[in-house]
This record gives C-alpha cells, structure tokens and sequence, in this order.
C-alpha cells in the first residue's frame, strides 16, 4: 500500500461521537465490508485506500485529468477520555468527516461541538468538512430529520450525507465530496494568481534594452 | 483549546492502549517515509525540467525567443506570451494549460504541480496557524531549532518520537552499557536513550510486526491487551529500576534505564505490545507524575526540580531532547539551525523556503535571507561542543582527479572500527557524507550509501564533484561518518577533513586516516570574513522637476512632490560561486529602508552562469526627498537562484549616512555603513541629477545591529 506510486497523499479525519459509526464508516469505504459489531477505538486508527480522482474545471465539467490519490483516512475515538490525543491528530489532517447517528438525537447535538473543536485544531480556521448522519438504514430509530441536519449543515456551509455503512449507501459519495472539497482547495491555494507580487506595479523602471523587469518567482 | 500536539499527554492511557496506538503509528511513520521519498523523487524531477534550456540571463537573449526553449517566438505572439508566473515569454509548447484556461510556462507549472503533489499547501497553512501558538513558541525556544524543519511533522511523529523514548527492550541480564568518557555530562543519556529504543523499533519490524490488519482484529488484540495489562499491572507493585543500577548517576535519579526485566504478563502479546507494557510495570504507579515523564522522556537528566513539577512541561523538555538528538548540539549552539539533525528534512525545508521565497511578501523574504545566513554556518555549528560521540576507528578512501571529466572522485572504499552510534545496542548503520567545503550547500554534498549493522562497513563508493581542477586548491574536502538514526535522527561518528591545495591528486592512493571527533577549532568568524566580491552600482537622486533651480538643497518643494532614487545596478565582480561549474546565477535585491509595506523590494533578472555578471538594471523608488534619504537606508543583496531551495547569499552592501538608526522591521536597526557606502550616499544625496558611481565590497553577513 505504501509504496509511493500516486500522485497526491491525502488526508481525512472522521470525528464525532463515539458510537456514531465511523469505524465502521472507514470500512467500508475501504473495505466494502461491514461489521456490526462495536469495538471502541482505542485513540486513534488509520486506514488507507488509492481511489483515481478526475480533475474538474471550476465549471464542472472535466479536464480529463485523473491522479492517484492515496488516502490516507484517520479514525478518531469518540470517547471524551482520548479527546486530548485526537484533537491533537486534527491538524493533521487536510479533511474532515463530521459524524453523527441518525439514531441519537444526543450525537447530532454535539456535532457544533465537534465543529469548534476543528475550528480551533484544525489546520486552519475554515477547512473542508462533510457533515455525515450516519446508520440511515436504521429508519424506524431515526431521532434526527434530515430537514435538521441539513439546516445546520447549510449554517456550516457545507455538504451533508445521510449515509449507512450497512448498507455502503452514500459511503462513497461522502468520502469523494471531501476529497473533491480539499482538492479543489489546492487548487486554489497554489494556483491562485500571485496576489501580492511585491515588486510589480511599474514603479520600477529600466534603463536599458530590457524592457520589463522579470517577476521572477523567486 | 488548540493544544500542541507534542504535549500529548498520554498518561492516562494504558499500557496496551498506548502500544495499539504505537503500532498505528508505526504503520503511519511506513506511510510518511514512502512519502518522504516521493516528495524527494519529485523534487528531483523539476530540477530537471529547470535545467532544461531556460533563459541564461548572461547571454544575450531576445525578448523573441521562448524563455524556457529559445525558440524564437512569433511576433504577433510576443504580447501573449508571458507566463504570469515568472513573466518570461515562451513559446506555445513550453506551456501547460491550467483548469479555467489560463497557462504558465512548464517550469512554473511544475512547480505549482510539486506545491499540491508534495503536500507543501497544506503545511504551509498548517504552519501559518500554528507557529503563532505560544506552546509551539516554546518547544521551538526550546530546541533552538528552526520550525520551518518541523513544519512536515504530524502529531503521530511527535507522538511516536516521544513514544520510542520508552525503553522497551526486554533484556533479562542488565548489560553494561560501553563506557562513555561524556556520560558527566548528562545529556548523553539522551541520545543513547532514543538510539535504543530507536534499534529495538528496528528489530522489531524485521521481525515482521506486520504493519496493517484489520480493526476488528487489532481491536480484538486491544481487547485482550486491555485484560493483561490489568493484570501486569497487579503482579508488579515492584520495586522501580530494579534492572539495571545505572552506571552514571543523575541527579534526581530519573534516568529510566533502558534495561529491564521482562514481565510476564507480557508474554501472551507480542514484542511490539511488550514496549508499552513494560515501561509503565517499570514505573511506580503511585506517581503519576513520575509516569508521565517516563513515557516520554528519554533516560533524559534533569536538573534537580522543585516537586509538584507539572507532567506537561517534562513532556515539552523530554520532547525537546528527542528532537535534538545528538544531544545538545543544538541547544550549544543557540539560534543556528542544526543541519545534521534535520538531514530527513532538508529537502522538505529547501522546499518550505523555496516556496516562501517564491510567495513571501517583502519583509518576510528578508527574514529568509537571515535565515540562509543562518544555515550557512550550520556545519560549522557543529563545531560547538558535542558530547555524544565517542569517535573511533578509521576510514579508507581515495582521492583523485579526472582531467577529462573535469571532476574530482572521491573513492570511500570502507571504515574500520567505528563506533556505535547505537551504544546501548551496540550498533551502527553507518554512511559516509562528503562536503566540498567551503561549499555547504546541497550540491556539495554527497553520501555513500548506509550500511546495516556493522562498525567495518566496505562502500566502494565514488562520490563525484564536477570543479575545474584550479579551483581545487581553495578546497578541503571534509570527509565525515555518520550513524543513520532510523527515525530521522543520525549519529555522528568522526569525521577527517582533508585540504586540497597540497595534495598530489593526479596519482590516486589510497589513504586510512582516523576519524578525528567534531572538529574543535573554533571556527572564527574572519574565517567567513572572507572576500565575496564587488558589487559596482551608480545611484542618483533626481529631484522633482518643479524647482529645478535648487540644486542642493530643495526640502520645502521636494516635501510636497518628491523626487526619484534611482540605483543602477551595472555589476558584480568575484562572485563566490555556489553551483557546480564553479559558478553562480546570481540577481541583486534591494531593499530601501525604512519601508512602506511592500513596495521598496526591487530585484534585478537572474544573470546565469557568472561570476562576473552584468546586471545593468536600474531599480527605481519614487517620492523622494532628500531629506527623508538621509534618514534611510539601501539595502543590496546578492543572491544565488536557487530552483528549488533557499537562494544562498552570496553578500550585500547596506548603503546610508552611517548614522542613526532605521526601522527594519518592527526593529531599530543602526545604519552600520561604512566607508564606500557611506560616501557614495552622500555623493548621490550631495549631487541630484548626476550618477554617482561605486564600487561597494561584499559583506560576508548582513547581520544587523540591533540598537540598544
């Protein structure tokens, strides 16, 4: 898995409650696979997955470029007595999966609580987050509406699954929108125009044949 | 609250906990070294597209060729055709389309590419947001270490670092560890310390702990783990240390030896669950404080302290002593980049200030220029006192020149009798790494491959250096052994250096020297006092046009209009060189001092290939008064152009009246010019409208003078 042959390392985070799922969530993005038992996760976990990811102009549409991603998905314990090695674990990360149940009304209220916690771990202020629901399959459980959460998602501004790692529904898509989300973000972050060159506006003159002085990156 | 990740505390964990993490780690630490030379690979890949045609600056080049082929370029193209990046012009196929339309020249766009495919984007947010952090602030005070370094480190790094600190070697028969004429000094324990545990996590992995599985079964493991360490913890209320009295004694006894009995509730896990296990049996549960500091300090002395001493800020000491891991070298040498130690990094750094450079505003590509002054003198940083190693033995080389390929062979052929960069286990995995001082740069260096497990490693290498054959005798070759330290930290294991003005190099011989310890002459600074060349400028003051009639003196009118400052910049002489080929591709920097904001950074095209290159270029500032120039101050530097690295300095001039002080900065800095820049200063302010022409010496070093 580790062997170097792809073109971009990729790092999410699932976070949220614990009991929420995102064991396993991650595998069975991984995996496919399904366990329903609950194993608690000591502090923290990872696993990993190559999934070939086709760039996209800002318009949608798409360059026809693809990249091996390696991704590289951090699972977190929820249990408040690992919070300190968790949070710690953040900043590491380029992405984050946000976690709730469906099933418990309790979980969903703690994702703002979770949310500040990124704010103030994450590498930066703002990073790119997909709001997961988690168990939908469980519908005769449900405590949480989708109207809800979307709310609170849109409050974020950001994206929201209802998914089930039971069933695989919307596993995938999740993962993909946040990874779409970061990768767009470097995009932006490197290719952003020069913002500030610092020695341009023309008050810089040449006396010589050369008309133009270089801006030179460097 | 943002804490610090490497003031994880992880005390509270148990024993099997804290090894399921470790492991998980682990698997991470596989992930990022294959990442690491990914990054590598990809560095090297852009210095080749750089290398690749591209505008020498020193020759004559139209403004209708491509900058990056040298085709010519049609005419009706020629407005279209810069890049928006580097604003060289280049032809079509020498561009690479972006998503949205827009193009840079293929040099620009790879290097844009290497910023998203090395990750460098991300961390260079990462570390906007947390340098300003006071806990970071104190780890970085503290280690004296440049943060660009540990820019890349994750919390898993840091967490596994201070986590190999536990001595987690299982021996039953305390075995003496080899005696070291540095032990008083204290810090030596630490490195010994990390080297152990650093070996232990070696072995470990040849014994195939395989690095993934699944998480139900590893949370079965965790599970049954959970229940022995209960146990363990039960059947051992045991004495502490009763292993191993160690040799050298501490001052608070603190030492964690890394030599312990085995227990055996262990048993049932396997070596790697054993680490964690181990330690904490070892480790009075009554104190907890005491835990903590085990866990992650390595056998670190410390000066006796006060009791009710916070576990946290030991966590933030013992760290520190990991980072800097042949002990104390770095912190001996206060604010000097400790090059050897951040050997795994040095590219990721070269990138970081690479980017920096490319993106930094003004004043921030100010503080990387002291920061290149900085690294600049890091192996002679090295110098200072360095206790760790106890050299010995010998090395076996050759040198020789090859006429027709121009270059000096280094042939290491092998080394006897070395030390063991891992005492306490008795180990070394050693290499060998050559500079051509007074080069340190990265082109100077050089390295053998490593040798697993032996103190008598046989390289039959030969390390090539591309020098003309005269330049040579400036030379000495500076031939060093080094224990590579598995998690990034090396060992250094004596070093010969060997002059090359006397010495018979068209006959090779071969020669066994003994490795000598860290050099102890005290290198001076007049060693780097050395001629850098002549920087010819001609500067002129053109007062506003309104009051042409006052010639000397125009304050009140110029106050309102302002006049112009203009600086030619004609030439540099004597370059040194910092490029293979004995050259430099230099440009000249300038700033004007006090600034507003961004705008007094001026730069001259890069002229390729020239020790004596011609720059004539002009920097212009605008909105002037004689009278505010007599308060200021004009910086020029000389820089190599590095493609993917820092710019190494090659030397500067600070022209001004020589009086006073000025604001750099947020600092008052004293107008320390001399002699030429003084007089050429006045010359320009005394006589506006005419050039004044001068031939400034280079300064080695723009350190400044703060103003008390």
């Amino acid at each position: 898995m580790t062997d170097g042959d792809y073109d971009y390392l990729i790092k999410l985070l699932a976070l949220g409650d614990s009991g929420v799922g995102k064991t396993t969530f991650l595998y069975r993005y991984t995996d496919n696979k399904f366990n329903p038992k609950f194993i608690t996760t000591v502090g923290i976990d990872f696993r990993e997955k190559r999934v070939v990811y086709t760039q996209t102009n800002p318009n949608g549409t798409t360059t026809g470029k693809t990249f091996k991603v390696h991704l590289q998905l951090w699972d977190t314990a929820g249990q408040e007595r690992f919070r300190s090695l968790t949070t710690a674990f953040f900043r590491d990360a380029m992405g984050f999966l946000l976690m709730f149940d469906l099933t418990s009304q309790q979980s969903f209220l703690n994702v703002r609580n979770w949310m500040s916690q990124l704010q103030a771990n994450a590498y930066c202020e703002n990073p790119d987050i997909v709001l997961v629901g988690n168990k939908a399959d469980l519908a005769d459980q449900r405590e949480v509406q989708e109207k809800q959460a979307k709310e609170l998602a849109d409050k974020y501004g950001i994206p929201y699954f209802e998914t089930s790692a039971a069933t695989g529904a919307e596993v995938d898509k999740s993962v993909i929108t946040l990874l779409d989300l970061v990768m767009k973000r470097m995009e932006q972050c490197v290719d952003k125009p020069p913002a500030d060159s610092a020695n341009g506006n023309g008050a810089t003159k040449l006396t010589d044949s050369q008309s133009s002085e270089k801006k030179c990156a460097c | 609250m943002p804490q610090p990740a490497n003031m994880i505390n992880v005390g509270f964990l148990s024993e099997a906990e804290q090894s399921f993490i470790l492991e998980v780690l682990r698997r991470d630490e596989a992930l990022r070294q294959a990442e690491e030379q990914r990054v590598r690979k990809l560095k090297t890949e852009l210095l080749d597209i750089k290398r690749k045609g591209a505008k020498r600056g020193s020759g004559r080049y139209s403004e209708h060729s491509c900058g990056r082929c040298q085709e010519p370029l049609s005419r009706l193209s020629i407005s279209s055709s810069q890049c928006q990046m580097c604003n060289h012009r280049v032809c079509r196929s020498c561009r690479t389309g972006l998503p949205g339309g827009s193009w840079l020249c293929s040099v620009c766009a790879k290097e844009s590419d290497l910023k998203k495919m090395t990750g460098e984007w991300f961390y260079d947010q990462k570390v906007n947001r947390f340098s300003t952090m006071p806990g970071h602030d104190l780890v970085k005070v503290s280690l004296k270490k440049d943060p660009q370094s540990k820019k890349r480190e994750t919390a898993g790094e840091m967490l596994l670092k201070s986590a190999e600190i536990k001595p987690d070697h299982p021996t039953p028969v305390p075995r003496a560890r080899p005696k070291n004429p540095t032990e008083n000094k204290g810090h030596q324990s630490n490195s010994s310390g990390s080297i152990a545990s650093r070996e232990s996590f070696e072995s470990k992995e040849d014994v195939g702990s395989k690095p993934t599985h699944s998480d139900t079964e590893s949370m079965e493991n965790a599970s049954i783990s959970t229940k022995i360490d209960t146990e363990s913890r039960h059947v051992t209320p045991e004495p502490p240390r009763r292993g191993v009295q160690p040799r050298h004694s501490s001052p608070d006894g603190s030492n964690v030896s890394s030599l312990t009995v085995p227990v055996k509730a262990n048993t049932v896990m396997n070596d790697t669950t054993n680490t964690g296990a181990n330690t904490a049996t070892e480790v009075k549960p009554a104190n907890p404080d005491l835990e903590v500091d085990r866990l992650f300090k390595k056998s670190i002395k410390r000066s006796p302290r006060p009791p009710g001493y916070v576990s946290s800020l030991d966590l933030r000491d013992g760290l520190g002593a990991s980072e800097a891991s042949m002990g104390n070298r770095s912190r001996s040498v206060p604010g000097l980049d400790v090059q050897e130690d951040g050997e795994e990094d040095e590219d990721i750094d070269s990138l970081v200030n690479f980017h920096k450079k490319t993106l930094a505003s003004s004043s921030s590509n100010l503080q990387g220029s002291q920061s290149t002054l900085g690294s600049m003198m890091s192996i002679y940083s090295e110098a200072g006192d360095f206790d760790s190693a106890e050299v010995s033995g010998d090395i076996v080389f050759s040198l020789g020149y090859v006429e027709h390929t121009q270059s000096l062979q280094v042939f290491i052929k092998q080394c006897h009798g070395l030390a063991y960069g891992d005492t306490p286990r008795q180990l070394s995995n050693p290499y060998v790494k050559c500079y051509l001082l007074p080069d340190k740069s990265r082109q100077s260096k050089k390295k053998t491959s490593i040798k697993r497990n032996t103190v008598n490693p046989v390289y039959n290498e030969t390390l090539k250096y591309s020098i003309g054959r005269s330049q040579l005798f400036t030379r000495s070759l500076l031939i060093s052994v080094w224990h590579h330290g598995r998690l990034s930290k090396n060992t250094f294991l004596g070093e010969v250096e060997i002059p090359l003005d006397s010495r018979d190099l068209s006959s090779p011989y071969e020669e066994r020297m003994a490795l000598l310890p860290k050099a102890s002459y005290a290198v001076p600074a007049s060693s780097f006092v050395q001629n850098k060349g002549e920087l010819v400028i001609c500067l002129k003051y053109i007062p506003p046009k309104k009051p042409a009639a006052e010639k000397v003196k125009g304050k009140k009118d110029a106050a309102e209009e302002g006049g112009e400052l203009h600086v030619l910049i004609k030439e540099a002489k004597n370059l040194s060189a910092m490029k293979p080929g004995d050259t430099s591709d230099s440009f000249v920097k300038g700033y004007l001092f006090p600034t507003k904001a961004k705008t007094t950074k001026r730069k001259t095209p890069v002229v390729k290939k020239n020790l004596n290159p011609h720059y004539d270029h002009t920097m212009v500032y605008k909105d002037l008064t004689l009278e505010q120039l007599k308060g200021m101050c004009l910086e020029l530097t000389v820089w190599d152009k590095e493609a993917m690295s820092s710019n190494e300095f090659l030397g500067g001039v600070r022209l001004s009246s020589g009086k006073g002080t000025v604001k750099i900065g947020k600092e008052d800095v004293e107008m320390d010019s001399v002699g030429e820049e003084v007089s050429l200063w006045q010359k320009m302010m005394q006589y506006p409208d005419s050039w004044a022409e001068g031939t400034l010496p280079l300064r080695a070093s723009m350190e400044k003078s703060k103003d008390k």
